[in-house]
């Protein structure tokens, strides 16, 4: 069978739910002929036309804030911003109105935005960032980001037909270089569910989207000393599933979190202070960060690859919290 | 290429005449929205209710706009559009029985549930009542009202007024997909054309063909803050061509105008082509919100002017002209809308508050988000 990558699985979830599903549509800049700057729509204007596959005028507010107006008219609006960071000028109406719409008057706004995000490609400061924790920290809000093929295929799908806003955080370095084989039929991921990718008795790293790989590559350095490290995909941030992470904290006692945004008020805050406040008694070290470092993404690659956390840096991460 | 079409502002020509049973119903609506007015002006003042925002002035602009509207239109408010949400729900000859003729009640009307429960549940809602639709959780017209089996398709504003622009878009938007002939009314202030929603939305509603008829209530000031330091444009109408729409100004103290126009821009809209901005020009005759100074500021001889031009007194002497009502109707009109009022707002009053759990209601629509939300253990915010 042949393998998919993460982005034709994007295309496949997007395609099945349309078939599916007529209330299903898609919205972005330059989505409809051209296929996104990523080409995760390309083929499907030709195929279900300018009224699902609809190209809209350079705009984020506009398009998101209509994207709720349809989604209260009963459709299901898949938004793609073009690049994650472009979302910040959307951000009014995500935070204000799509988020916090059912706590108010309890209308579901079934909708997914889907954001291009991350770093590697030596993007510069405007096309590179990880925007989570702007969006978990805002209630009434689904954050996800998927690490697999598998689960890009699964939770977009999940996505559309929950009936919530799902921030949906697909990384731009895994577009190409993930593949697996997919299984025929109708994937559904659940949302709100993370998975244990690799077992482990002496740490548990805590991750998602590519430092999720990079976590299991230095699980494999770490397994070369005799270190067994268990490795967790969130999957999904908020709502966040900490049965699955305290459980695996109380069997390892040491908790490393990984993430690819800035550090300060990160998501890893947000995990870690969860940790401490659940399973303090069960913890034989301090809850470690690795993550970017404070600063806007810088455009030279070399000077980027200083920021970003690869797996030398949570390796070293790793060996210093085993030592505990 | 779109074209923009600017149909001039001049009086409604016999063939334009508005029927006798709107113009009966709109009189009946406009002495409903003023008589919620006063009252909630008053309790305002004495502080019985934290803010009131008025719509008085703006009654036929409402109310002449959303009674072209037919069932299954969409209808999205801000916060001087009580006669347009009046309007929508309510079937009035239900509610003023001795009012109307069973002529005088509509298809809609047939649809629509009991006018008194309604205007209660409205009533409730300024309170932050339990039967309000927010159930206390959001404050006067910050909700929606999702009821097609009603004809009723209404979105409410957010704080942010001009984020309500693109959602109208796209409640215009769906119609189209769904390849029906509904239209999306908007009501915004001149205030929230400066924002980028508004040209962004406009912008696509004109790339789209959207049937969207966005309503600029302009009643010259933005709180505190005057046209002149608003935009720079002669009329922001003018726009319109810039976004290849339609674009009008009319007297929005003028009934017929307003409807007039309305009804051609529902036609265009229904017919495919496209939306309309209709600036409907209004005076100042109240502040910002009752009691926060902003009409102070305002010279006394402006202000005078502007609370002579009530559209009431001109709109029952044009009643009058047309042979419709006497003053013993308006004043039969006027005190049944009182009545009608103070028992809805008598029984908001008394009504009990929301339980605390509304305060920690879900944020998720049920389903398997919904259900990872529940399992967190959120409440630790206690400490």
């Amino acid at each position: 069978m042949a393998e998919t990558t993460y982005l034709d699985a994007i295309r496949r979830a997007l395609g099945e739910e349309m078939e599916r599903d007529a209330g299903v549509f898609l919205m972005g800049q330059d989505i409809a002929a051209f296929g996104g700057a990523f080409r995760a729509s390309k083929g499907l204007y030709e195929k279900f036309g300018r009224l699902r596959v609809i190209n809209t005028p350079l705009m984020e507010s506009g398009a998101i804030g209509a994207a709720l107006g349809a989604a209260l008219a009963g459709h299901r609006p898949v938004l793609e911003m073009q690049f994650a960071d472009f979302v910040s000028c959307g951000f009014n109406q995500i935070v204000n109105n799509v988020a916090k719409t059912y706590y108010r008057w309890e209308a579901p706004v079934p909708m997914v935005i889907r954001l291009p995000f991350g770093g590697g490609a030596g993007a510069g400061p405007f096309h590179s960032q990880s925007p989570e924790a702007w969006f978990a920290h805002t209630p009434g809000l689904c954050v996800v980001a998927p690490s697999t093929p598998r689960d890009a295929l699964g939770m977009l799908k999940s996505a559309i037909r929950d009936p919530n806003p799902v921030i949906f955080l697909e990384h731009r370095f895994l577009y190409r270089r993930e593949k697996e084989e997919l299984p025929e039929g109708d994937v559904l991921t659940p949302l709100g569910k993370a998975r244990v990718v690799r077992s482990g008795t002496d740490v548990t790293v805590l991750s998602w989207s590519w430092t999720l790989h990079e976590s299991l590559a230095a699980a494999d350095e770490l397994a070369k000393d005799g270190v067994s490290v268990e490795v967790i995909d969130l999957r999904t941030l908020s709502p966040l599933d900490e049965e699955t992470i305290f459980a695996s904290v109380r069997k390892t006692s040491k908790v490393l979190v990984v993430h690819e945004a800035t550090l300060t008020a990160g998501f890893g805050a947000e995990l870690a202070a969860r940790v401490g406040e659940q399973c303090v008694e069960w913890l034989d070290g301090p809850v470690r960060r690795v993550a970017y470092a404070d600063r806007p993404s810088p455009y030279n690659k070399k000077l980027e690859q200083r920021l970003l956390p690869g797996r030398e840096r949570i390796t070293r991460a790793l060996r210093a919290l085993a030592r505990y | 290429m779109a074209t923009s079409k600017t149909p001039n502002a001049a009086a409604p020509s016999a063939a334009e005449a508005v029927a006798p049973a709107v113009l009966r119903r709109a009189h009946f609506l406009m002495h409903l929205s003023r008589a919620w007015d006063s009252r909630f002006e008053a309790m305002a003042r004495v502080g019985r209710i934290g803010r009131w925002y008025s719509a008085v002035g703006n009654e036929c602009t409402t109310i002449g706009t959303a009674l072209a509207l037919g069932a299954g239109d969409a209808l999205s408010t801000v916060h001087r559009d009580l006669g347009a949400v009046l309007t929508t729900y309510l079937d009035a000859t239900r509610l003023a029985p001795t009012l109307f003729d069973a002529a005088d009640a509509t298809a809609w009307d047939a649809l629509r549930p009991d006018p008194s429960a309604l205007l209660d549940r409205l009533a409730s809602q300024v309170f932050g009542r339990r039967e309000g639709f927010t159930r206390g959780v959001d404050r006067s017209f910050h909700y929606g009202l999702l009821r097609p089996e009603w004809g009723i398709r209404h979105v409410g504003m957010i704080s942010h007024l001009g984020s309500m622009i693109p959602v109208a878009s796209g409640l215009a938007l769906a119609a189209v997909q769904d390849h029906t002939d509904r239209v999306a009314l908007g009501f915004i202030g001149e205030g929230a054309t400066s924002q980028g929603d508004f040209h962004e939305a406009l912008n696509f509603a004109g790339v789209m063909k959207l049937p969207l008829i966005l309503v600029v209530e302009n009643n010259q000031y933005a709180f505190s803050t005057p046209l002149s330091e608003q935009y720079a444009c002669a009329r922001l109408s003018d726009r319109a061509a810039g976004y290849g729409i339609a674009g009008e100004t009319v007297d929005g103290l003028d009934f017929e105008a307003v409807h007039v126009a309305m009804r051609a821009a529902v036609a265009r809209a229904r017919a495919g082509d496209g939306a309309t901005l209709l600036e409907c020009m209004l005076p100042r005759m109240r502040g910002h919100a009752e009691g926060d100074g902003s009409y102070e500021l305002i010279p006394p001889a402006e202000r005078e002017g502007y609370l002579a031009m009530d559209p009431l007194p001109r709109f029952e002497a044009r009643l009058a002209a047309l042979g419709l009502a006497d003053a013993a109707r308006c004043a039969k009109v006027q005190e049944t809308a009182k009545a009608i009022i103070e028992d809805a707002v008598e029984r908001a009053i008394v009504g009990a508050d929301p339980s605390l759990d509304e305060a920690l209601r879900p944020v998720f629509a049920p389903g398997e988000v919904a259900e990872a939300f529940a399992r967190m253990s959120t409440e630790v915010f206690d400490g």
